[in-house]
Order: C-alpha cells, then sequence, then structure tokens
C-alpha cells in the first residue's frame, strides 16, 4: 500500500515537470465546426512556406475549436496562456486593445495590401483601433455572418416571405404566430430597430457613427414609427412571439410558430426543427400603417429589416514566441483562395468582397449557397456591429439594460407604452443609456 | 421574576464570555512577549545567537542536522526577498510589498513593448509574501524555542535530544502535527489563500472594464457603498436578492425537513415490506449528479415539454404554462423552484431520519409498554421528540447549507425570469448565483467579491450562534 | 361469560385486522405514487436517450412533448462516441477522480482522526476555523485559484483540477470525525500502555477497524469530479479535449453555443456517467449506514 502511494507521488510529480518543460506548440484557436478545416490547411501551410522561404517550418501547429463568441474573453482571462492566433468577432476589438494592448498590430505590409484589397469597405471601417495615441490594423477578417429569415415553407412560399404583412396575414390564417426570435437582446432587436426605408436607404437611427460617442440618436420620427410597428407586431395575436422556455427551435417544430429570425450558425438546429419544411430568405420589409405613422414619417413608408453584418477576424497574440511567422500565417489563412475552401469545406461564409460573382460554390444550387447568398443579400442593408471602437459601446448598448427596455415597448408591458409620449420619453432613455450607460428607469 | 433573572444570568454569562474571549487574546499576546524576553535573558549564547542567526542554537548544542535545517530556511527566505525572482514578469520578493500597495504602476508602451503590469499577480504575489514571512516568524520562533529547550534539558543534566529522537517523537508525540502538516498546507494554499484574495479584490476595481493589458487601483469601500446604498442600479437589487434568499432558505429547509421525516416514518411503518428497496428509489435521486437531473427536470418543464403536454391533452390547461421563465409570474417560478427542490433534498433527510429511527434506544419503548402507553402514545411522545432532538443541529446547518445552495436555482432558471436593467439578477436569483453571475460571466469581480463577503458574514454568524448551542445539545444527549 | 369476552375479542380483533389492512393499502398506495413521481424525471431521460426520431432526413433530438418515444433506436449513443469527445471526457474524468480520491482520502482521515482522538492546544480553534472556513462560497475564490495554479505551473491541466478537488478536502472531516469518535478511547489506551506510538496506534489498530469509513469517504472524494460542472469550466479552460464529463454534457446544452438537438444525445451521455456512479453510490450507503449503526449499537 504504501510503495503504490509512493510510486503514484513519483509519477505525478514526473508528468508535472514534464508538461512543465514541453515547448507550447503554435496555438491556433477557429470555430468548432472549422478545425479539421484548418488543421488541414495549417498543414498545407507548411509547403507554401517551404516554397516562400526554401526552409521547412520549424514548429508544430495545433488548432483548438473554441466558441468564437466568448474567444476573445477567454483569451483576456490569461492572455499569456492564449492562443497564438484566435479567432473573435470585430467587435471585440476594444476589449482586446485596452490599455497597452493585448494583441499585436498588423505590421506586414503585405499582409495589409491583402486586407485593404480583399474586404468591403464596411469592415475596412472596423478592424482598426487606437491604442497610446497611434492607430493600427488589429483584425484580419475571414468570416463574415448576417441574421437571415427562416420560415416553414408549409405555412410560407418564397413571395410571402418578402413582407411582414404577408407573413402575418398568413400567420392569422393558420392561427399560428408569425415570428419566433431566440431573445430579447440587442442583437435580436435589431431586425427593427436597424431598419432603413426602402427608397431612401435612410435612417435617423445613428449607433456610434464614425466612432463617436456622441453620435447615438434613438428618437427619431422613423424610429418612434418603427418602434410603434414593433408594438404593433409583437402585440398582434398572431405576431411575434417572445422566447419561451421551449426555445425558438421547439416554437419552430411544433409549429407554434411559421418563421425564426436567426444567424446561419443556427442553420442546423433550424433544418432539425423543420426538416424538408425549411426555406431560407432575407429578412422582409414592412410597411408604416396609419397607426404607426408619426412625425415625418408616414404612413405608407416601406422599411427593410436589418441587421448586423459582422466579421470574424485573426487576431495575433502580443508578445508570443512565434511572432515573427503569424502574419504570415494569417496573409495564407485569410487569402480569397482558402476563404473559398473554407466555404466548400465548412460553410464558412466569405469575408471577401466579390465572393458572390467569383467563387465558384456560390454558383451552385445547394443549401449552403443560398445560404451564404442570402446573407450576402442581406449584408446590403446591414452595418457592422460599431462597438470595437470603444469598449463602452459594447457595454452601454448590451448590458445596461437597453435592450429590455425597448422589447418593453414592444410587448406594451401593462399597457403602459400605448401613447407615443410614453414611447418617446422610453426612447430617450435609451439614447441615454447608449450615449452615457446610465439607466434612469431604475436608478 | 425567576425568567427574567434566568435571562439576566444568561446575558450576563454571554456578555462575560464575549470579553474574556479578547481578555485571553490580550493575555496570550503578552505572556508570548514575555516568554521572548525570557529565553533571550535566560537562554545560552546558542540561544542569544539564534536570535540573529537561525540555527546557531542547535549548532551549539551539537544539533547538527536540526541547524542546518533552519539555517537553510532563514537563507531561503532571506534570498527569495531580495532576489525577487520573477514570476510571469512579475517579481514575488520584497517588491512585492510594494507592488501590493501600488498594484503595479508600469502602463506599458505598446510601440516599445513594454508589457503593462500585471496588476493580479502583484495582488496575489503580495499576499503569498506576506504569507511567507508568516511562516518564516513561526520558524524563527520554533527555532528559538528549539534552543531553549535543548538549555533547560542541559540544566536538568538530559542529553539534548538528537534528530532521530525528534523524527520519533513526530510519529509519537506530536503526531497530531506530522498527520495535520500536509492537509494544512493544502488547506493554506487552496483556501485560504484565494479567500483572502478574494477579500482584497472587493477593494479594488478589477472589473469587466479592467480586463487585460490594464491597471488596476485600490478603491477603499467605493464597491461596498455601490451595493448597500440603496439607491443606483445594482443596489435596487441587492435588496430584493436578499430577502428572497431569505424566504427560500426558510421554505426549502422547512418542507425538505418536514418531507424527509414523514417519508421516513412511512417508510418505516411496520406494515411496509421492502423497506430497503422503496429507500433506495428515493436514495435514487440523490445518487445521480444534479446537473442531469435538474436539466431533466427543467427541460420536462418547457412550454413544449412533456408536463405540459400532458397537462394540455387531460384538457386541464389550453395553453402551455411557462413554469419556471415567466416574467408576469416571478412567483410561479420561485414556487415552482422550491417545489423542486423537495424533490431533491427530501431523500436526504428521510435517509437521515430513517438511520436515527433505527438507533431509537429500545429501552424507552419498551419502559414506555411497561408503564401501560399504547402505540399512538409511544409514537407522539417518544419517537417524534426524539427524532426532533437529534435532527435539530441538521436543521440548522441544513438553513445555513440552503442559504448558499446553489446548483438547484442555477441549473432550474439561471436566476430567471429576467428583470430589466437588473444586474443580472433575476427573480429567483440567490446571492451565490448572483455571485457567480457577477464574478465568473459579467467579470465583475470585485462586486461579486463584497457579495461573498456579505454572505459569508450572514452564513458565518448564524454558525456561531446556533454552533454554541449545538454543542451544548450534543453534551447534554450523552449526559440523559 | 367467556363467550361473550371472546366474540368481543374476536370483535376487536378483526376490526383492528381491518384497520390494519386499510392503512397498510393507504401506504403502500402512498409509497407507489411518491415513488412514480420521483421516478418520473429519471425514467423520462433514460427513455429519451432510446429515441430516435426523424424529420425528413434531420434527426430530431430536441425536447419533444411526448413522455414516451415515438421510435427508438440506438443513434444517440453512437454519435455520443464518435461525433462528441465524450470518450475522451470520460477517461479525463476518471483519471481525476482516482487522485482525486487517494488524496482526498489520506487528507481527511489524517484531519478526522487528529480532530477526533489526539489532543492538543489548538484543537478547538482549528475546529472553528474550520466550519467557518467552510462557508465561504466556493467560486469565489476560484479566480485566484486560477491565478495560484497559474503560478505553479500547472494552469488549465487536469492536474489542476486534482489539486483544487483534493487541497481543500480536509476541511470535510466531520463523518469521518463522528466515525472515529465512536471507537472506544479504552482502545487506545490499553495499545498505549503495550508501548505502542501514535503512529503505530492509527496505522495498526484505528485504520484496520475503519473499513467502512475510509470506503465511504473514499467513494465520495471519487465521485465528486463526476457531478461538478463549475470549477472545472473554470480551471481547464477553453480545450474540448481537456473537459470532464461534467463540463461537456452541460455545454451542449447550456453553454455558449448550445445545440436543441443535441438533447438526445445528453441524455444518452447522463446515462453512461449514471450507472457507474449510481452504483457506486448504492454500494457506498451500504458501507455509511454500517459505520454509523455499528457505532450506535457498541455505544
Amino acid at each position: 500500500m504504501k510503495k503504490l502511494l509512493m510510486f503514484l507521488a513519483v509519477l505525478m510529480i514526473s508528468l508535472t515537470i514534464i508538461s512543465c518543460g514541453a515547448k507550447d506548440p503554435l496555438t491556433v484557436w477557429v470555430g468548432s465546426e472549422s478545425v479539421d478545416f484548418y488543421t488541414q490547411k495549417l498543414e498545407d501551410y507548411k509547403a507554401v512556406y517551404l516554397e516562400k522561404y526554401g526552409e521547412e517550418f520549424p514548429h508544430e501547429f495545433k488548432v483548438v475549436g473554441v466558441d468564437t463568441g466568448a474567444a476573445a474573453g477567454t483569451f483576456l482571462n490569461d492572455t499569456e496562456a492564449g492562443a497564438d492566433i484566435f479567432t473573435a468577432a470585430h467587435d471585440n476589438l476594444a476589449k482586446l486593445t485596452a490599455g497597452s494592448s493585448a494583441v499585436e498590430a498588423v505590421r506586414s505590409q503585405e499582409l495589409i495590401n491583402q486586407i485593404n484589397a480583399d474586404n468591403p469597405q464596411i469592415f475596412l471601417d472596423v478592424i482598426k483601433s487606437d491604442v497610446q495615441g497611434t492607430q493600427y490594423i488589429f483584425a484580419v477578417p475571414y468570416i463574415a455572418q448576417s441574421m437571415i429569415l427562416y420560415y416553414n415553407t408549409k405555412y410560407l412560399t418564397e413571395d410571402d416571405v418578402k413582407t411582414w404583412e404577408e407573413i402575418l396575414a398568413k400567420a392569422e390564417e393558420a392561427e399560428k404566430r408569425a415570428l419566433s426570435i431566440s431573445g430579447t437582446d440587442g442583437f435580436n432587436n435589431s431586425f427593427i430597430l436597424l431598419a432603413r426605408e426602402v427608397e431612401t436607404k435612410a435612417t435617423t437611427l445613428e449607433l456610434y457613427t464614425n466612432g463617436v460617442l456622441e453620435n447615438v440618436n434613438a428618437t427619431g420620427d422613423d424610429t418612434i414609427a418603427k418602434m410603434k410597428w414593433g408594438q404593433y407586431f409583437f402585440t398582434h395575436p398572431n405576431g411575434g412571439l417572445k422566447p419561451t422556455s421551449a426555445t425558438w427551435s421547439g416554437e419552430l417544430k411544433n409549429e407554434t410558430t411559421i418563421s425564426f429570425v436567426g444567424g446561419a450558425w443556427q442553420y442546423k438546429s433550424a433544418a432539425a426543427a423543420l426538416g424538408d419544411n425549411l426555406g431560407i430568405a432575407i429578412l422582409p420589409t414592412f410597411t408604416i400603417g396609419e397607426d404607426q405613422a408619426y412625425g415625418t414619417c408616414e404612413a405608407g413608408t416601406e422599411f427593410q429589416s436589418g441587421s448586423f453584418f459582422d466579421a470574424k477576424a485573426f487576431f495575433m497574440k502580443k508578445g508570443s514566441e512565434y511572432s515573427e511567422y503569424l502574419e504570415d500565417i494569417i496573409l495564407y489563412l485569410s487569402s480569397k483562395e482558402v476563404q473559398e475552401e473554407s466555404f466548400e469545406a465548412a460553410q464558412n461564409l466569405p469575408a471577401y468582397k466579390n465572393a458572390q460573382d467569383e467563387f465558384e460554390a456560390f454558383q451552385e444550387d445547394t443549401i449552403e449557397a443560398e445560404l451564404a447568398l442570402t446573407q450576402l443579400m442581406m449584408a446590403e442593408h446591414s452595418i457592422p456591429q460599431p462597438f470595437g471602437v470603444k469598449r463602452e459601446f459594447n457595454v452601454y448598448y448590451y448590458q445596461k439594460g437597453a435592450p429590455e427596455l425597448i422589447f418593453e415597448i414592444f410587448e406594451n408591458l401593462d399597457d403602459a407604452y400605448t401613447t407615443d409620449e410614453a414611447i418617446i420619453a422610453q426612447m430617450e432613455i435609451v439614447e441615454e443609456i447608449w450615449e452615457t450607460g446610465v439607466n434612469n428607469k431604475t436608478s | 421574576m425567576e425568567i427574567k433573572d434566568k435571562l439576566e444570568d444568561k446575558k450576563s454569562r454571554e456578555t462575560s464570555r464575549f470579553l474574556s474571549f479578547f481578555k485571553k487574546i490580550g493575555i496570550n499576546i503578552k505572556t508570548s512577549f514575555k516568554n521572548f524576553v525570557n529565553r533571550f535573558k535566560d537562554g545560552s549564547i546558542g540561544t542569544k545567537l539564534s536570535h540573529f542567526f537561525m540555527g546557531a542554537g542547535n549548532f551549539y548544542h551539537k544539533q547538527f542536522i536540526k541547524g542546518v535545517i533552519y539555517l537553510s530556511i532563514q537563507i531561503g527566505f532571506l534570498t527569495l526577498l531580495i532576489a525577487s525572482p520573477k514570476v510571469n514578469n512579475t517579481p514575488i520578493g520584497f517588491k512585492s510589498l510594494v507592488n501590493l500597495i501600488t498594484l503595479g504602476t508600469e502602463e506599458g508602451s505598446f510601440e516599445l513593448g513594454i508589457p503593462t503590469d500585471n496588476s493580479m499577480l502583484m495582488l496575489l504575489f503580495g499576499v503569498i509574501v506576506i504569507g511567507l514571512l508568516g511562516m518564516f516568524l513561526a520558524a524563527y520562533l520554533s527555532n528559538i524555542k528549539s534552543s531553549y529547550k535543548a538549555d533547560l534539558d542541559v540544566k536538568a543534566n538530559k542529553k539534548p535530544t538528537t534528530f532521530k529522537e525528534d523524527i520519533a517523537s513526530m510519529l509519537d508525540e506530536r503526531f497530531h502535527t506530522a498527520l495535520l502538516t500536509p492537509a494544512i498546507i493544502g488547506i493554506v494554499t487552496f483556501t485560504i489563500l484565494p479567500t483572502i484574495f478574494m477579500i482584497l479584490i472587493a477593494f479594488t476595481n478589477y472589473d469587466k472594464d479592467h480586463q487585460g493589458e490594464e491597471l488596476i487601483s485600490w478603491v477603499g469601500f467605493e464597491n461596498f457603498t455601490n451595493i448597500f446604498s440603496g439607491t443606483g442600479e445594482i443596489a435596487n437589487r441587492f435588496l430584493p436578492v436578499l430577502i428572497w434568499t431569505l424566504i427560500w432558505a426558510v421554505f426549502a429547509t422547512a418542507t425538505n425537513y418536514i418531507g424527509g421525516i414523514l417519508l421516513a416514518l412511512l417508510i418505516n411503518k411496520k406494515e411496509v415490506k421492502g423497506k430497503k428497496l422503496w429507500r433506495t428509489i428515493f436514495v435514487l435521486t440523490i445518487a445521480l449528479p444534479q446537473f442531469i437531473t435538474l436539466l431533466a427536470i427543467r427541460s420536462l418543464l418547457r412550454t413544449d415539454g412533456p408536463i405540459n403536454q400532458i397537462l394540455m391533452d387531460l384538457g386541464l390547461i389550453s395553453e402551455a404554462i411557462e413554469f419556471l421563465g415567466n416574467a408576469n409570474s416571478p412567483w410561479l417560478a420561485r414556487g415552482m423552484v422550491i417545489l423542486i427542490n423537495i424533490w431533491i433534498g427530501v431523500p436526504y433527510t428521510m435517509l437521515m431520519t430513517s438511520g436515527i429511527l433505527m438507533n431509537v434506544p429500545t429501552e424507552l419503548y419498551e419502559a414506555a409498554q411497561i408503564d401501560g402507553a399504547t402505540k399512538r402514545q409511544a409514537f407522539f411522545n417518544i419517537t417524534i421528540p426524539y427524532i426532533i432532538f437529534v435532527t435539530t443541529p441538521y436543521l440548522i446547518t441544513s438553513f445555513i447549507g440552503n442559504i448558499t445552495s446553489f446548483n438547484v436555482i442555477f441549473l432550474l432558471t439561471n436566476g430567471g425570469p429576467k428583470v430589466s436593467g437588473g444586474w443580472q439578477a433575476g427573480e429567483t436569483d440567490l446571492l451565490v448565483t448572483w455571485l457567480y453571475k457577477l464574478t465568473i460571466e459579467q467579470k465583475d469581480y470585485n462586486l461579486g467579491a463584497v457579495i461573498a463577503i456579505f454572505t459569508f458574514i450572514i452564513t458565518a454568524t448564524a454558525t456561531l450562534l446556533t454552533y454554541r448551542r449545538s454543542k451544548a445539545f450534543k453534551e447534554e444527549d450523552a449526559f440523559q | 361469560m367467556m363467550n361473550n369476552s371472546n366474540e368481543q375479542n374476536v370483535k376487536k380483533y378483526k376490526s383492528v385486522k381491518t384497520s390494519k389492512s386499510v392503512s397498510t393499502i393507504i401506504s403502500y398506495s402512498l409509497l407507489v405514487v411518491l415513488s412514480l413521481i420521483w421516478l418520473i424525471p429519471i425514467i423520462w431521460i433514460l427513455l429519451h436517450s432510446f429515441r430516435a426520431e426523424y424529420n425528413g432526413e434531420f434527426f430530431v433530438g430536441v425536447v419533444v412533448g411526448d413522455y414516451f418515444p415515438k421510435s427508438l433506436g440506438l443513434e444517440n449513443y453512437i454519435s455520443l462516441f464518435k461525433d462528441t469527445l465524450f470518450l475522451t471526457w470520460f477517461i479525463n474524468t476518471l483519471f481525476v477522480s482516482v487522485f482525486t480520491f487517494i488524496l482526498s482520502t489520506l487528507l481527511t482521515l489524517s484531519v478526522a482522526y487528529v480532530m477526533s482522538k489526539l489532543k492538543f492546544k489548538a484543537r478547538k480553534t482549528f475546529l472553528s476555523i474550520a466550519i467557518i472556513l467552510g462557508l465561504f462560497p466556493g467560486f469565489m475564490s476560484m479566480i485566484a485559484i486560477y491565478y495560484i495554479i497559474k503560478a505553479i505551473g500547472l494552469s488549465q491541466s487536469l492536474f489542476a483540477l486534482i489539486l483544487v478537488y483534493s487541497a481543500g478536502s480536509g476541511l470535510g472531516f466531520y463523518v469521518a470525525k463522528g466515525f472515529f469518535d465512536i471507537i472506544p478511547n479504552s482502545l487506545m489506551e490499553s495499545a498505549r500502555l503495550d508501548g505502542a506510538t501514535n503512529s503505530q496506534i492509527f496505522g495498526k489498530i484505528i485504520l484496520p477497524l475503519s473499513k467502512p469509513i475510509i470506503i465511504y469517504t473514499a467513494l465520495l472524494s471519487f465521485i465528486g469530479p463526476w457531478m461538478d460542472f463549475i470549477f472545472a469550466k473554470v480551471i481547464l479552460g477553453e480545450e474540448p479535449e481537456r473537459y470532464t464529463v461534467s463540463v461537456g454534457l452541460y455545454n451542449m446544452l447550456f453553454g455558449s453555443q448550445p445545440d436543441e438537438n443535441l438533447f438526445t444525445v445528453f441524455a444518452a451521455g447522463s446515462v453512461i456517467v449514471a450507472i457507474p456512479i449510481v452504483t457506486l453510490f448504492l454500494s457506498m450507503q451500504k458501507y455509511y449506514v454500517e459505520g454509523v449503526t455499528a457505532g450506535a449499537v457498541k455505544g
């Protein structure tokens, strides 16, 4: 017995020492769906490296699948143990570059040129950050994402889903609810909040335009009209449904609702819920009715539902022991060729601006291509999340109660928001939260 | 008249006990100081020297191995302090004490590649160095005492103990030291040290706005005033959460206690066969990991889940009921949570009561039978009081435990239904689940630490108040 | 005279008998109802781990409204081992539990024995401190423990988890202490008269007598890592290959990117995890009860 214990103790100590001494391979964090693909790509990279520099790539790679939504937070928890290259949404930029920055800037001219050539302007605007007075590029986009409409083809046709009014009508007919959403946070209300007039492509809603804190506007006439429409939609007996414990996929499956606004990452669950009845479309338009008109926003104005169009980007760890190799690796992984392969293999929507025309896979008639094209079409009506400029933007927009207040209007909680004045007052509080982070509703 | 005297007597006893506690500490400090001075005065040259060079006294008495040990402790510690080796770019040594106060001053330069000071590690290392100082002090005093003891041995014409004899005594008179040391090392490193660390965090501004390459600083009692002041976003949620926590603790404890006893009595009835089988069925719920059973129940209660389906098929309800997350009826969620907690907790109490029932001293029943009592009288006058008497300490500890019961609320409702602008605290959040959300999800470590300290004060006070009483109980029981 | 009282006795006997059988029926029916209520969620998970429904091409893994699944199959178990890292998680957890139970048992029993049998100066203080320390909410110190482990150099490893689970276990000595309390001091005193040292008493006399409590403590600390999902999540970091079963299963449904469709796979994983734990737990019951009752009978 004693001998066994001694042996185990020695074993443990030796294992500890061994794991201490081993050098960590070059670690890359990508989305869990793409681990196999990028492991293969990094192997291929070794050949590219050999050709480019004439010698063998001297290190080993390790690819880990992570939740890219939380990756930035995980990285910041322990930057020293974080990956050398990791994937995160672009709006984490502010968090990552705060203080003296935990991530490294892009300095290689070759990479900068590729970034500028390949990405749409909306992305180029959000990948730079100010660190201690100087601006650098930090994020290298390679995946894009947007919200789209999933719908039940049993109740809706391709034409029906062009407008919310049609969807509502069909829902009424079938005695179902028109829409499920996956949450009541600031991401999910964006399809109403960010909607733009179909004719003029304009909206008075401003969210940190040009990255300036004061450039917020939530009280424009059309915004109020949109809020009233949202209220009409969610209080309609067959209208939108607030998330229940059945979750949106349960509601779709049980045909409690007939459509769902979500991201491409929810495709599998939507497919499991709807099966052969799955349809995909860009978000519908809605028209301001008589009761919803307000101020300069007249009845009959048609709005196209908006969305956030986000980029997932590569970031480099500052002070990584492999820092000299990282930019070249990223140059390869974010190149348009690899983006095309990534789309074919793992259905990652490319960030490349001309993917729609140039990539072969987009010309095919598969559900993946449809998913991708739909998202790209939404890009015209979307803005990237403008929260990467300063950390406060993200916190003020999402975490100070503003989304809940907006939803209170939609639900007309306690009938408190039936009047225009009430709605305006609420939106003023929302605007103040966006600008100052102070929630006057609760304090 | 008598009762009043008794109460006053008790009060004065308690106050005198309280005062004597502090008096004792004062006396202890005085005597140890006196001893210290006396040892220096009366000690041999070796002892006097060991005040400056650890191990000197042992060398003087030819206890070479011991002397070497003490001397190396001194050298090792002083080296650490002065050399201040760097772990993760942060020094651990004398500088740590300075860093503890400043929490880092170097803001770092991105351009020049100068890293920002890691305030967290500085705080940690500062505490560690203080801890090491304490341990060094203990070793220092022990070194003096051992030399002095050798002095006394020599005076009494005995040989000073050899190393071998010391080891032997470790296995005999001081066996308790040998057994306790590994446990104490583990506890100090992984319980005491982190706790001190977190208490200190409550006085800093380490929150979600200060992650990554940023410095953290001391903010004094600012976090405390934020939470307890009664106004402001956080404070608005604090009182509701606290009140619900107390309500929850009371109901959860009461229902589980009574339910468990009743169930144990039911199974224990004479006419019930297969007692073990019945008990095993209920114990099954304890055996399964809670994250499985609670998540299962949560899924069962979904609006598209089986329970709602069955209720609708039976025609009892026309629309699915949102049991656990309905913002319009938070008390439904709260009630459900208490109900489900019964499912989780009754088997525990049942087990314990069953064990007690099996051990009720039979003499009591025999005596009652001789006195001519009926079964019913025996039950109500012996069994019940006995159970209540023996399980009262358990009742108290389970109440205190329920204040910090985490799994049930977290897994069932995640604290929901949500409260708008609620600083993450939902309708069913307890102090501990709110603490989890603040710390792990929100990364507002300082606020979480304040809540944790507050929760601890509540539970510690409750424990201290009841512990003494339960101890007294135990003594009386033996006496009976 | 005799006949009357006999009749009366027979009547009394009959009425006692009927009231007895009525109460038996009531007791049994109550028990059956209660047992069913208690077993509903467990049976449900078991049944649905075998559910295999399809909606066209797509496997329906989400929660459905039926208590009894419409069709059965083994797909979930297969998917569990093929598509998820369940096997790795299982092995990880096994690894952690074995080492945890060795370390924890040693520490807990040492402390319990000292607290129960050995008299020394600071005993009462240690007792009070131990109780108070145990009251701090565990995960408050998790971020601190994470940094401490990082400073040692073990961060994000299973070893760290072992340390975390075992190191503080010295504080959980109450049950073991209760058991040692019951062992009569006379045993120890006579051994000491025979010249045994304290360590010899502990090793040669007390430990052999303590089989029930050793097994109880060992099993308890073995089961712990299988049930905990909070500490493991914080200490282990991001790599799914290092997860324990509880973290892995929890992440499926309630992590940051939950997949509702994995519910049935989750059920399958739960069943597999449950089998060894329940078996161990039920066998541990025997020892606990043995230990406690043995002490009571003796005393």
